[in-house]
């Protein structure tokens, strides 16, 4: 498990992170949101230990990420996929880090077959696409097949293939007891990647929580080949009722049943009946612009 | 992309983390892993032995062979500042500096092992360099000369080879700038200390490395000029890994 406590770092009098906390279980994918310049990036940073907090502290198992025995078996991290040499060679800068973390050279191949860059391995990774570095560096946190992932921006570059790929190797990891953290602005990735949200605005945890949760409204979305109707005998039934967007129904502070019970009632044919979800990318910009 | 995640087998993992040799070991093959390093150590090894050669075909007799080995040996050293620059400028410069500190968080210990694996390399060169010198010098047309004091220059090369290489990669790792610490460097030796040695000579001789490892080499040297070397691969250093330690990473 992951424990990130009061986590904060300050730069003169400005405060990038400001007292941040929570806690990663393993068989989870956390996604990290946050507009630019929230602070995700710091805060990974000072849970791998790159950056001094000012105050607080993030622990893995009960250890700062400094203090593992060796980190890289523990936390598999893609920061910076620009963070290569572009003179080397992509195998060569996997064998390098496969040295480091102390596992055979050849599972740089295996890893390179993983992400699909065999055919690239030996071409110099300064004549990579950004997708491909992208995928080097996801490959480079796999070499140790680490419990935790910490990925910043992983799909950036990557095709519609490259970020399936990636979120079935997500899903995967986390079906296997693993642990994720995935910062991302690609709001409807995150939606379809995670089981819970970590929302960040000016350096403070605006929202924490499953995913189901923070974007479940209240209330219930319906439709009918009848909304008239049915709008009239809700409203008779005490009901608050507005229009949705495209000819639906919202009936604020409503189970699905509440309404159901209604329609039946009336004998209306429902064509759609839902609690009402908020769209992520509504959720966000409530929350980062409120921060 | 395949699908082999699920049920690829684990890899065999290293428990602990990577032992001092292994860390040094690693540095030398991410120096020789780029052209750039490739270059560097390549004009290491075969500068002196061409220049030599060069000079030779002069047909100009030579009294003694030690000077010319220490005074290549010196020009060797200098082109080995590079190569200590890159071990740790370099990494700030393409910020693999990241990937080598979360894999390796101490980062006293990643100076050390830089700076052993340069002073490693470096010294390799350096030997490799005078041996070549030596044996242009046996087959050159340079007369009879004296081969007194050859053991001596041979050994200051290979030690000031070490010792330059140490000297870039503590500069390059105080100004985590590729360009600034070389430039910097070869202002200083080339530019500052000839300037001084007009101005204020005996200042010069106490601080210069390069005048020390020339008359640590013919012969001439003093303790003075060990105080002069070592100070300068001690103060870099010491810099080096103090500015490393405190600099965040971008």
């Amino acid at each position: 498990m992951i424990t990130v406590s009061g986590l904060t770092k300050k730069y003169g009098d400005r405060t990038v992170v400001d007292d941040v906390s929570f806690e990663l279980q393993p068989g989870t994918v956390t996604g990290f949101l946050g507009p630019n310049g929230a602070g995700k990036t710091t805060t990974m940073r000072m849970m791998t230990s790159l950056v001094a907090p000012t105050a607080g502290s993030a622990v893995i198992d009960g250890r700062l990420y400094a203090e593992l025995p060796n980190p890289g078996a523990v936390v598999g991290t893609l920061l910076d996929a620009s963070a290569v040499h572009p003179g080397r060679t992509g195998r060569t800068h996997l064998r390098l880090l496969a040295t480091a973390v102390g596992v055979p050279a050849s599972r740089a191949d295996e890893v390179l077959e993983m992400v699909g860059l065999s055919d690239a391995a030996n071409r110099r990774i300064g004549g990579y696409s950004l997708g491909m570095r992208q995928r080097l560096g996801i490959a480079g946190a796999l070499l140790a097949d680490p419990p935790v992932l910490m990925f910043d921006e992983p799909a950036n570059g990557l095709d519609p293939e490259g970020i399936r790929w990636m979120r079935d190797l997500l899903r995967a990891h986390a079906g296997r007891g693993g642990t994720v953290l995935l910062s991302s602005h690609l709001l409807g990735e995150v939606e379809h990647t995670v089981d819970r949200l970590l929302v960040i605005g000016a350096g403070r945890i605006v929202a924490d929580g499953p995913v189901a949760s923070l974007l479940g409204g209240d209330g219930t979305t319906v439709r009918a080949l009848d909304s008239s109707s049915l709008a009239a005998d809700l409203k008779a039934a005490g009901l608050p009722v507005e229009a949705g967007a495209g000819g639906a129904l919202v009936v604020a502070g409503t189970e699905p049943s509440q309404v159901f019970a209604v329609a039946a009632a009336g004998g209306h044919v429902l064509t759609e009946l839902r609690p009402t979800e908020r769209a992520l990318e509504d959720l966000f910009f409530q929350l980062t612009t409120a921060a | 992309m395949t699908n082999i995640l699920i049920d690829a087998p684990r890899p065999v993992v290293r428990s602990t983390r990577a032992s001092a040799p292994t860390l040094v070991g690693l540095e030398i093959r991410k120096s020789l892993s780029t052209r750039s390093g490739k270059a560097v150590a390549l004009a290491a090894a075969v500068l002196a032995p061409v220049v030599v050669a060069l000079i030779s075909l002069s047909g100009e007799p030579l009294d003694a062979v030690n000077g010319p080995i220490g005074a290549l040996g010196m020009v060797t050293a200098l082109v080995l500042f590079p190569l200590g620059v890159l071990a740790t400028a370099g990494e700030w410069s393409h910020r693999t500096v990241q990937t080598t500190f979360l894999l390796a968080p101490n980062r006293t210990k990643v100076m050390i092992t830089k700076v052993a694996g340069v002073a490693v390399m470096g010294a390799l060169l350096a030997a490799i360099a005078s041996a070549l010198t030596t044996a242009v010098l046996l087959v050159a047309p340079v007369g009879d000369p004296s081969w007194a004091g050859v053991p001596l220059a041979v050994g200051v090369s290979v030690a000031a080879g070490a010792a330059f290489a140490v000297i870039g990669a503590g500069a390059g790792a105080a100004l985590a700038n590729t360009p600034a610490a070389l430039t910097g460097l070869y202002l200083t030796i080339l530019g500052a200390m000839p300037a001084l040695r007009i101005w204020k000579p005996e200042v010069a001789d106490a601080l210069d490395p390069s005048n020390a490892v020339l008359q640590l080499a013919t012969g001439h040297g003093t303790t003075a000029n060990t105080v002069t070397l070592v100070g300068w691969v001690v103060v870099t250093t010491v810099v080096g890994t103090v500015v490393t330690r405190r600099r965040a990473v971008a």
